[in-house]
């Protein structure tokens, strides 16, 4: 047993210390600089929390969390039912299905620089989308061009993009339900929404719980995308909170504001994860 | 047409009801999926002339092929691409080896400290680079690995992200199944090669796909620590077509082409082994 | 004699210069001080063909002048040099030469991270005599507390680009018909501007939007039309939304509504001249480096450029912007001398410059090279060059550059009040300038 245990320790080790040094080190450094006023070229000095309080009466900083916030919850709720249901029709015999499976999956392979540049092209006033607008009689959007609708056209990107990957692991896990389940549902008269509800959904919890978490977190460091395609713009509409942490960091140098407002999205992320974990285990625990 | 042939095209047509709307339905999702893909295929045959004429031209017409030769020729793409490569499959073999190996060791060993290992390595992947570059940028310096594919690759070889993929799909891991070869006297070094690896070829492969696909998009990172034109990474030399002053779209979209190809066949060769993985596990929930 | 060589004299080659350095000057003055042992120096730039083609090809020439020095260039590209450049000072590996947009100096400065040029090695015994080379206020950017710590190898104003076309195609003549003032340009408007289908398929003329700082750089001027100016003299104060700010943001508003479309744009940071070189729009404000782009575009020779719209001609206002070398401070001695030789032998012969990467250099005497004069519309350009005022120059540059463009397309998108947008733009720019 001790044996096992000392494998189960070494294994992990190679993981730890590259981890420790890499991350662990710059990020406990990003900690302590939240403390300091740090310019990039000085050396940092000591103020306490003097940053956090600045954040808490920043518009700018509070429009960044509020974009962040909206971005996060509006790409991320839409990818959960939409990769599951996309995962749902191809979980079954389909003519095509392997061409169809690829052809669904291809924006999870489109590097995220080139994504934007695209996109960019498509949603111009006389771009692709317009057009195709234009066929259903629908006058053209100024996608980029307003900032009532600038953050939506990056958020239909997001979904565009994570939908297809979180399509597959939902398929991995509905392909390890296995049949009899179906089966035994269906003698017992069951209809379509009667066996997903009770069989699907229940059974893919780990997954369910696993897409969320991995989609939060990546949604939450969202940066090439608004970047490139609007710069944050009209009217910080679609400024991120990364954006304006790279922009205090490197335009404005103050990385000890910078380092403040990246504490602050450490510690939204750790506890949405936390709360997250919680409440999903504590479902299955009452079961 | 007779009306028993048309009753049995519609009872064919209402039995196969749910197979032709979800047919039907995944087209249209092709359709939205690969617009993207063809408007930067068709962009880069397009003369920058023709770039942006109304109403848009759905096929360039006479097809702009120079493009390509001429983005190829503009920058050392050849080198770029190797460095590339050798960038993103050095951190992906990493990643599959030591994910797997740390999401193994948290979910089926006890020992002391397991679950703060845990949180610590889940707590790595919250920060964006963005913050931590700079510290990250000296320690790099320090250990003089600035202009090195050390540099570019040691970093990453383990992702918080990775572990926690694959920890979350171990857990549903039979331990029993592991039990049962620890009594046939089997190594743990081989249990996990010949057990657990094998069944988590699906958790692999998306790790795979993601891990690879983050790899060959890597950009701030090569950006800081390269100087050397012999060390640039693909997205620094598509960036180099970006320029304030103007920028020639039709060379800009066939480097983006050309960038994107190799994502494509990574995934055409690994959607194989991904769906004869889960088709091989069988694992029951 | 002087070896910073502008006008006629820039055919002399830097190094002939360079051997007449005077000796016996104090510290690193003496010619002795150049090193003579071998020295790499590193070189960043962001990209652009032209330019890249030409640095590469001093290097080259540098070469046979100073045999013992290697010159390493990093080409990067123009969207990310501030970045790679920030990382590189503040960990002590940035390189020796750097090249920035003029307006970071100032902040590079009050960080300390430059190095003053080296008098002797411009063979010249003050900063004046480097100053009297230039045009009237062509070295503010590059001058802080009575010395120079930068050189810019481009200098723009933004002039008026005209579609020869798109007049004819009015019943109107670029030449007779070019507007003087921003009534004109509105004036202007009903006629060039064309609607189909509710689309505007051409505009009269439009202000730029893909990014804040060309947004600040047409929006200075105007506010200096009506009298006012953003940056007090020493820089620590910002005025926002004055009475003449609001004008200006008026203006920019009217001007927009009968010439305009913001909301159909092809130009982006990588591509701003798209929508004139597509036709889409007549009027333009641009700088002359976009003279190449635009002639080798399908408008080849066909367009004229007038000078900026003013309000009051009389009495022009112009924007100054354009970028710089630098030397890093946290260098050796020796290597620093070099670094400044270096930038010396590259900014020699600014009549390549304007031939070789169509960029102006503010420098007196430019006019009577050949090159300029057969440079297109050079006179209109380095008029409106001389009327320039640089781009705001603080330590807080960034901030209030966001904070106007905010302002801006508030107003042109969503419809705001420009006082009230103003307002609050003038509330984020104290809070930065307090702090």
């Amino acid at each position: 047993m001790a044996r096992q245990a000392a494998f189960g320790r070494l294994i992990i080790l190679p993981t730890l210390a590259i981890l420790f040094i890499f991350r662990f080190l710059p990020m406990l450094q990003a900690i302590y600089l939240s403390f300091t006023r740090y310019d990039l070229v000085h050396a940092p000095r000591f103020i306490g929390v003097a940053n956090f309080i600045d954040l808490m009466r920043d518009p700018l900083f509070l429009n960044a969390v509020r974009v962040s916030f909206t971005y996060v919850t509006c790409s991320v709720i839409p990818v959960l039912p939409l990769s599951l249901g996309l995962a749902i029709l191809f979980n079954r015999s389909l003519v095509l299905k392997n061409m169809l499976r690829s052809a669904v999956f291809m924006p999870v392979v489109m590097p995220a620089v080139v994504m934007a540049v695209v996109w960019t092209f498509m949603y111009e006033q006389d771009g692709v989308i317009n057009t195709i607008l234009g066929w259903l009689n629908i006058d053209p959007v100024p996608w980029l061009r307003s900032s009532a609708t600038a953050l939506w056209a990056v958020i239909l990107i997001g979904i565009w993009r994570a939908t297809p990957y979180y399509m597959v692991i939902f398929l991995a896990g509905l392909q390890a339900i296995p049949g009899d389940y179906y089966a035994a549902a269906r003698i017992d008269g069951a209809n379509a929404w009667q066996v997903f509800r009770h069989i699907t959904l229940p059974l893919i919890r780990p997954t369910t719980l696993l897409v969320i978490v991995m989609n939060v977190i990546v949604a939450i460091k969202v940066f090439a995308v608004p970047t490139i395609m609007t710069q944050g713009g009209p009217a910080d509409s679609t400024r991120v909170l990364p954006l304006f942490i790279y922009q205090t960091a490197f335009e404005f140098f103050d990385m000890g504001h910078a380092a403040a407002m990246s504490v602050f999205l450490f510690a939204a992320v750790m506890a949405f994860s936390f709360i997250q974990v919680r409440i999903f285990t504590q479902r299955e625990d009452s079961q | 047409m007779t009306t028993r042939a048309r009753k049995g095209r519609l009872g064919w047509l209402r039995r196969r009801r749910g197979a032709c709307l979800a047919f039907a339905t995944l087209v249209g999702v092709s359709v939205i999926t690969l617009l993207p893909f063809y408007w930067m295929f068709s962009s880069s045959l397009r003369t920058m002339d023709t770039m942006f004429s109304l109403p848009i031209q759905w096929i360039p017409n006479p097809p702009n092929w120079g493009s390509y030769l001429r983005a190829w020729h503009a920058q050392d793409f050849g080198r770029y691409f190797v460095n590339s490569a050798v960038v993103s499959v050095s951190i992906t073999i990493g990643n599959l080896l030591l994910c797997s190996l740390a999401g193994y060791s948290l979910t089926k060993f006890s020992y002391r400290w397991r679950g703060t290992a845990f949180i610590l390595i889940l707590s790595t992947m919250m920060l964006p680079l963005e913050v931590t570059m700079v510290p990250l940028f000296l320690i790099i310096k320090r250990l003089d690995w600035l202009n090195s594919y050390q540099g570019l690759v040691v970093p990453f070889l383990v992702d918080g992200f990775g572990v926690f993929l694959m920890r979350q799909y171990m857990l549903s891991i039979p331990t029993d199944l592991l039990n049962a070869a620890r009594i046939d006297g089997a190594s743990e070094f081989r249990i996990f090669w010949m057990i657990v690896v094998p069944l988590s070829k699906p958790a692999l492969v998306a790790l795979a796909v993601f891990t690879f696909r983050e790899a060959w998009d890597m950009y701030i990172w090569p950006l800081i620590i390269i100087t050397r034109d012999s060390l640039r990474t693909l997205p620094l030399g598509i960036s180099l077509f970006m320029s304030s002053y103007g920028t020639a779209w039709d060379q800009l979209m066939a480097v983006a082409v050309l960038g994107t190809l190799p994502m494509i066949l990574l995934f055409f060769f690994l959607q194989r082994a991904f769906i004869q993985g889960i088709a091989s596990t069988g694992i029951k929930e | 004699m002087k070896s910073i060589s502008i006008g006629r004299r820039s055919a002399m080659a830097g190094g002939a210069m360079l051997s007449l350095l005077p000796p016996g000057l104090a510290r690193a003055a003496s010619p002795e001080a150049f090193p003579k042992e071998p020295v790499t120096i590193e070189i960043w730039w962001h990209e652009y063909g032209p330019m890249t083609a030409y640095v590469k090809e001093l290097i080259e020439a540098y070469k046979k002048v100073r045999p013992n020095v290697t010159v390493h260039p990093v080409i990067t590209s123009s969207g990310d040099i501030n970045q790679k450049l920030t990382v590189g000072l503040a960990t002590g590996t940035g390189p020796h030469i750097m090249d920035q947009d003029a307006s970071f100096y100032e902040l590079y400065f009050l960080k300390g991270v430059l190095e003053p040029l080296i008098l002797p090695v411009f063979d010249a015994k003050s900063y004046d005599e480097i100053i009297a080379h230039y045009t009237p206020g062509g070295l503010d950017a590059a001058t802080f507390q009575g010395k120079i710590y930068a050189l810019p190898y481009q200098g723009n104003s933004m002039s008026l680009f005209l579609s020869n076309k798109a007049f004819a195609a009015a019943g109107l003549d670029p030449e007779k018909d070019a507007p003087k003032t921003w009534d004109d340009v509105k004036a202007l408007g009903p006629k060039l501007k064309k609607v189909q289908n509710r689309r505007t398929v051409q505009k009269a003329f439009d202000f730029p939007y893909h990014s804040p700082r060309w947004e600040v750089q047409c929006f200075q001027p105007l506010v200096e039309q009506f009298g006012g100016r953003i940056l007090s003299a020493d820089g620590k104060r910002a005025y926002v939304s004055t009475p003449e700010a609001v004008k200006a943001m008026s203006l920019w508003r009217d001007v927009t509504k009968v010439t305009g479309d913001p909301r159909t744009t092809l130009n982006t940071p990588s591509n701003p001249n798209q929508d004139f070189i597509d036709g889409r729009t007549a009027m333009w404000i641009t700088g002359p480096w976009a003279t190449s782009q635009i002639r080798q575009s399908r408008i080849g020779d066909d367009f004229t450029v007038v000078s900026l719209p003013q309000v009051n001609p009389a009495k022009p206002h112009t924007i100054l912007y354009g970028w710089m070398w630098g030397v890093n401070k946290a260098k050796p001695e020796a290597e620093k001398i070099v670094a400044w030789d270096f930038v010396r032998f590259m900014l020699a012969k600014p009549a390549e410059w304007l031939e070789k990467v169509a960029f102006f250099q503010p420098v007196k005497g430019l006019d009577a090279t050949a090159t300029a004069q057969h440079f297109p519309f050079f006179s209109v350009h380095m008029r409106d060059i001389e009327t320039g005022t640089w781009y705001i120059r603080s330590e807080y540059t960034n901030e209030i550059t966001q904070a106007i463009g905010r302002a801006i397309e508030r107003v042109i998108y969503d419809g705001a009040d420009p006082k009230a947008s103003l307002d609050q733009a003038q509330a984020e720019v104290n809070r930065v300038l307090k702090a």
